[in-house]
């Protein structure tokens, strides 16, 4: 099962219509949350929203997620070590408020296990062979400490050392 | 026994909750956390899985009527709980909590999101100086002096 997911925010018609498209041609289940789009798909399963329980089931139970290039999913994705594709939402064609996304896309590409496409030629790239995408590391831990470890000395001592 | 330090945990629903989660859940081993988020299954104050949290309007930039219940909200979560510290990762709730903070004895930690990758947020930017503590999760974003890297949320 492929679990495609857009963020609540705003819509994001073109991610759900490209994924529309490759359900009806590819033998896969695929189930979407769209939230406010506009477009509403006919070869997927899909609904506005998930709670948060449905939400983190679907990427467990997902070989692959599909998402817009939000940080909120790329952590949940690496959390159940799913692998995840983001498309980033693009500002030239009303997507987002500003262009953050693309930026960030480039960086986390470099995650393991996650994967960026920019278009819809990209994306199915991505999905001809979704046996290729893997989650190899997921050693977040050591980056976390420093950062938790750093807040809680400044919490209790004040210091910035 | 000696009490915990109380923190207050805030941030706009999504990525910036998301990266906060992760955070005070080790925090939690030290610190009393508590938290405050718009969410509509949150009633005004539930304890969820053992936690305290509390809803608050969701009020963004977009949406800056908002900002009145909000600041207002947070003001009253202020007085009843009387934190040691806020932090924050974004972003509206966070800025008006870090504004409110200037004048009140609570410490401030704005910690940008990891998103921002190559700037600081529009609400980082808004807070950088009126918090005690900003935090980027990229080194290049960093001074070292007003705005420090110390490790990130991956």
């Amino acid at each position: 099962m492929i679990f495609v997911a857009v963020g609540t925010q705003f819509p994001f018609d073109r991610l759900i219509e490209n994924m529309d498209e490759w359900a009806a041609n590819n033998n896969e289940d695929v189930i979407a949350q769209i939230a406010e789009g506009e477009y509403t798909p006919h070869n997927i399963k899909w609904q506005r929203f998930l709670d948060a329980k449905q939400y983190n089931q679907a990427i467990k139970d997902a070989s692959v997620f599909v998402s817009h290039a939000g940080m909120g999913n790329i952590i949940s994705a690496r959390n159940q070590g799913t692998p995840i594709i983001v498309m980033n939402r693009q500002f030239e064609l009303g997507e987002h408020r500003n262009n953050h996304q693309a930026e960030g896309v480039k960086w986390m590409a470099e995650l393991s296990g996650v994967y960026a496409a920019s278009t819809q030629a990209e994306l199915y790239t991505l999905l001809c062979d979704t046996d290729a995408l893997q989650v190899t590391s997921n050693n977040d831990s050591e980056n976390l400490d420093e950062l938790v470890n750093f807040l809680g000395r400044y919490i209790t001592t004040g210091s910035t050392d | 026994m000696s009490k915990k330090t109380k923190i207050l945990a805030i941030s706009s629903p999504g990525g910036h909750w998301i990266q906060l989660n992760k955070i005070c859940n080790q925090l939690e081993n030290q610190f009393d956390v508590i938290y405050a988020t718009p969410g509509e299954h949150y009633k005004s104050s539930t304890k969820e899985g053992g936690r305290k949290v509390y809803a608050i309007t969701d009020a963004s930039a977009d949406s800056k009527l908002n900002l009145i219940p909000v600041t207002l909200q947070i003001l009253s979560i202020l007085i009843r709980e009387r934190p040691h510290t806020i932090i924050s990762t974004g972003a509206a709730p966070g800025v008006m909590a870090i504004l409110l903070c200037k004048f009140l004895p609570i410490k401030t930690i704005w910690i940008d999101s990891i998103a921002n990758v190559k700037v600081l947020s529009r609400s980082g930017k808004m807070v950088k100086n009126h918090a005690n503590l900003v935090v980027t999760q990229w080194q290049d974003l960093s001074d070292n002096k007003h705005i420090f890297h110390r490790g990130s949320v991956l």
